[in-house]
């Protein structure tokens, strides 16, 4: 069998494996391991376990309960009502001002977790039923609430870019870094979309008159609340950033701080502790199984033979510039996130990628920023992403599957602009990483 | 019928147990890397921080997966799935699962194959070597070390994943039956969660 | 006839590959042509370098580049194999050990009893600290978390160093995140080249081993259904690799300590650094007690130390 149809065949039979709607895992593995039995030859069936023992040693995975756990503590324990008030008050008083606030509190539980489900769940919960109730436009609303939590990967901590700084052996502290800017960036853009089109269809975001009536004391005090994120996201970062602890450190701190801040608010009940626990062996579990799937596809993929081909296709085939081929990679892996499994995608595919991007001189703390930012509107975009499911299990009845997928419509635009302009302008990334290591 | 049933409800019982105290590995893991910050601040730094969180990370996603299956938390590609009516769902499990165990089935195999070697068999036939040592004929011989200078020896974590694949493998079995009573109308052990 | 193929897997990540493995296999697949061709692999690609003995013996995987103590194979001259501390002062030290002095012998014993073809021993470079802070003395050395080879490790940590083993690829960040505070694993050519000259500042120029000790293996019996002509092809290429490390470490490390701007260098005064030497003959001794096969290995290493300390210079200065 020819190395390229081995690659074909391979990726054909996991996608189909997938669309039976067998878990993600066992679909990514059963194949990995078919293949393994009846392609390698002697001992092939020993990779799938090998995986196991590298996913073993594959350190900076210790981070992903933690900041699973960290953010489901935020969302379970309400600890961003307070800050959501904070927002709603300062903001109200503008067209689509509750809109632009809620991209603001994302903003901010952000910087307290490392997925976009803590984001979603804190939206839906608090902020969505107000916005209904205030009159804002229901396509609005589920917009707002999946472009903002998008955020919560982009912005550090971020799972999603220690999961790539693993696999293009790049260091967290400086991906994460610059993620920053371009977080902060998408997040104007998402404001100045919002502020535009809520002045041209008022009706869309109605300004609140009742915000007026909060006495200037109260206002000052709930500014108050947007000290609490900062504190737990200095807790976490300054020792890492300074070296005085290691990134695996780093977030079993940060996940103390924000249990203990809940604590101190007392916000935690045991009741919810128990669920927090719970929420985060189930979703670590999710990840670490499809990773495991995956690094035993994977090998088995370039064991075969299979990488090599394709990486004679995108260099020696095709003959393309290398802005081209990024563009390419890009556009692929947009295509492939609408209906694969981002961490199955970035384990099993960028191992092709990075080194080739590495190769054609483009820096790869900055493609980190582009793939995170991919990565996000794969999570949007039907019909496979796992914000719009999750907005669709969260949302209130009378929001349709329907106005779910045209809400996003617009966000999706804006994120592509941002990553038009970090495209353009790589410095957006860089500047801040290239600031503080100094180099 | 009634044996499936009565299989499921003891696996998925035992599963859940697993998982419950499995949970909770979230705190070993976090006093560890606390430990670790600690004692690199205020004494010397320990030689075996990093690699007990990790043994402790792959016990709990191991040991932790059966349960995980149970609350239904392994994402599925639902574009279609989502659609189908529960019976329709049903037959087309009954059908991946199987895909599914062997996955399980080829990762157990493996991993008995290298706890053997971690005990000091360096042969082809795992099962009959641990059949082997019930028996006495054969022998635990050179204990694999983990190369690092703690040097742990390597076959209880290795033992471990075997043991949470095979609870892994019990779990799809579980599974398995309820897709096949689901086909036939019906609905066994009732998820807990 | 169908082409033989192999895959092999190296402990060396690609950017220390391009020089340590690449050419010789780009050769051998050259000359093989269509007879055979072998693909190579690179640290942990295909299995962890920890399971990598154990897939060679198994055939998962069908030649291995590695030192004995890193893929931790199991047998009684795994210590011996990497950086055993002051066991060779130069890198010609290491072929004349194994084809003069009977290591050969011994290695080729102890790896067919565990069904694992031994090919041939080459020399690397020697093993220096490159850490982020400065060591001027020992002192210096306590408390640092240093990746390095598990003997390495296990003699160091008498000094207060605390040793870490990582997968390979992982290191340089591992230096940025803060999980190491340096390096013990090599000279100052692999600190450029590999990237590790980028993250650390100091480079130490006592050594505690003039040459890493390092082999290509085989899967049994993949190896002796090769024709004879391969196998020695093979076995060529295994020398012609051997010598190319051997200029190539060698100019290497003397022009990178003159002309290297990236890392300063420091030195700890030979009268302080003999208390490790002194620990080095202890630590043999301890080794030694620990088996036959490892008595034999130290004898060895004794007698011919002190045969070099006889001949004098250019062989030993002092
Ligand atoms: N590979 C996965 N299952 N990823 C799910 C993560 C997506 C989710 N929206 C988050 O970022 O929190
Ligand atoms: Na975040
Ligand atoms: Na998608």
């Amino acid at each position: 069998m020819s190395q390229e149809f081995i690659a074909i065949f391979m990726f054909a039979s996991m996608m189909l494996m997938l669309f039976t709607g067998q878990r993600v895992f066992g679909a990514i593995g059963a194949v990995a391991a078919i293949a393994a039995l009846a392609l390698w030859g002697t001992g092939g069936q020993d990779i799938p376990f090998s995986a196991a023992m590298k996913l073993m040693k594959w350190y900076p995975l210790l981070t992903l309960p933690m900041f699973i756990f960290m953010g489901y503590v935020l969302s379970e324990s309400r600890l961003a009502d307070d800050l959501y008030r904070m927002f709603h008050v300062w903001m109200g008083p503008v067209n689509g001002g509750l809109a632009i606030g809620t991209i603001g509190l994302m903003v901010l539980v952000s910087a307290m977790n490392g997925l976009s489900v803590a984001g979603m769940a804190i939206g839906a919960t608090i902020a969505l039923p107000e916005l209904l109730r205030r009159g804002y436009d229901k396509t609005m609303v589920t917009g707002v609430i999946q472009a903002g939590s998008s955020l919560g990967i982009l912005v550090p901590p971020s799972v999603v870019l220690v999961l790539y700084a693993m696999i293009a052996r790049q260091p967290v502290g400086q991906l994460w870094l610059a993620g920053i800017v371009p977080g902060l960036l998408m997040a104007s853009l998402f404001i100045l979309y919002i502020w535009i089109r809520c002045r041209l269809q008022p009706h869309l975001g109605p300004a609140m008159e009742d915000a007026h009536k909060v006495p200037r004391a109260e206002k000052l005090r709930l500014l108050g609340a947007g000290a609490l994120p900062l504190i737990i996201f200095a807790s976490m970062m300054l020792p890492f950033v300074n070296g005085w602890t290691s990134l695996v450190e780093s977030s079993a701190i940060g996940a103390l701080a924000a249990l203990v801040a809940s604590i101190l608010k007392r916000r935690m009940t045991w009741k919810i502790f128990e669920d927090c626990t719970k929420q985060t062996l189930a979703i670590s579990c999710m990840f670490m199984w499809i990773i495991l799937a995956a690094l035993g596809f994977g090998a088995v993929f370039d064991g075969l033979g299979a990488v090599k081909a394709i990486e004679n296709l995108f260099t020696d085939q095709l003959g393309l510039s290398p802005w081209l081929i990024l563009i390419l990679m890009q556009l692929s892996f947009i295509v492939m996130g609408t209906f694969l499994d981002d961490t199955a995608m970035l384990v099993i595919v960028a191992p092709l990628y990075v080194p080739l991007v590495g190769a054609l001189g483009f820096d790869l703390i900055w493609y980190g920023v582009l793939y995170t930012i991919t990565t996000q509107i794969a999570y949007m975009t039907p019909p496979f992403g796992y914000n719009l499911f999750l907005m669709r299990a969260m949302a209130p009845p009378e929001i349709s599957l329907k106005d779910i997928y045209r809400s996003i419509v617009p966000f999706v635009g804006v994120m592509l602009l941002a990553l038009a302009i970090i495209m353009i302008f790589p410095e957006i990334a860089l500047w801040l990483p290239g600031y503080v290591y100094g180099n | 019928m009634k044996l499936m049933a009565a299989y499921v409800r003891i696996v998925d019982a035992i599963n859940y147990r697993i998982g419950r105290v499995m949970m909770w590995g979230l705190f070993v893991m976090m006093a560890v890397l606390l430990w670790s910050s600690i004692s690199k601040t205020f004494f010397l730094p320990s030689l075996w921080t990093l690699e007990m969180a990790q043994f402790a990370m792959v016990t709990y996603y191991i040991m932790g997966g059966p349960y995980s299956i149970q609350l239904g938390s392994n994402v599925r590609m639902d574009l279609f799935y989502h659609n189908w009516s529960p019976r329709r769902k049903a037959w087309f499990d009954a059908f991946t699962v199987l895909l599914l165990i062997l996955y399980l089935g080829v990762l157990f195999y493996g991993g008995l194959g290298s706890t053997a070697y971690s005990l000091g068999y360096w042969g082809d036939e795992p099962v009959t070597y641990f059949a082997g040592l019930l028996t006495g004929n054969e022998e635990v011989g050179r204990l694999e070390r983990s190369s690092t200078a703690w040097r742990p020896y390597i076959w209880p974590v290795k033992a471990m994943m075997v043991f949470g694949f095979f609870l892994m493998l019990l779990q799809a079995i579980s599974e398995f039956f309820k897709d096949i009573a689901r086909i036939n109308g019906q609905e066994i052990g009732a998820g807990r969660a | 006839q169908s082409t033989i193929t192999w895959r092999m897997q190296t402990y060396a990540g690609p950017a220390l590959a391009e020089h340590v493995i690449d050419p010789a296999i780009k050769m051998f697949n050259q000359i093989a042509g269509d007879r055979m061709q072998i693909e190579l692999f690179y640290a942990d690609q295909l299995v962890p370098t920890g399971e990598l003995f154990r897939a060679m013996q198994k055939g998962t995987i069908d030649a291995v580049q590695s030192d004995d103590d890193s893929m931790a194979s199991p047998t009684e001259v795994t210590v011996f194999g990497g950086y055993f501390p002051f066991a060779s002062r130069y890198s010609l030290d290491v072929p004349v050990l194994f084809n003069q002095w009977g290591l050969n012998e011994i290695w080729d014993e102890e790896y067919s009893k565990v069904g694992v073809k031994h090919i041939s021993a080459g020399a690397w470079d020697p093993c220096h600290f490159a850490t982020k802070d400065p060591i001027n003395s020992l002192e210096d050395m306590k408390g640092k978390r240093i990746f390095t080879f598990p003997t390495a490790g296990r003699f160091l940590s008498q000094f207060g160093v605390v040793p870490v083993s990582l997968p390979w690829e992982d290191i340089e960040v591992a230096v940025q995140t803060g999980e190491l505070d340096g390096i013990a694993w090599s000279g100052i050519t692999e600190d450029y080249t590999v990237g590790w000259a980028d993250v650390t500042n100091y480079f130490l120029t006592n050594n505690i081993s003039g040459a890493w000790a390092g082999h290509f293996f085989a899967n049994m019996d993949r190896w002796n259904e090769l024709p004879e002509d391969l196998q020695t092809l093979f076995k060529v290429c295994c020398d012609q690799s051997h010598y190319y490390r051997q200029w190539w470490y060698w100019g290497g490390e003397a022009n990178l300590r003159v002309n290297g701007t990236k890392m300063q260098l420091t030195t700890i005064p030979d009268e302080e650094w003999a208390t490790v030497e002194q620990a080095a003959v202890k630590f043999w001794d301890e080794v030694a007690a620990e088996s036959e096969t490892k008595a034999k290995v130290v004898d060895i290493f004794k007698r011919y130390n002190a045969e070099m300390l006889k001949a004098g210079r250019p062989y030993r200065y002092g």
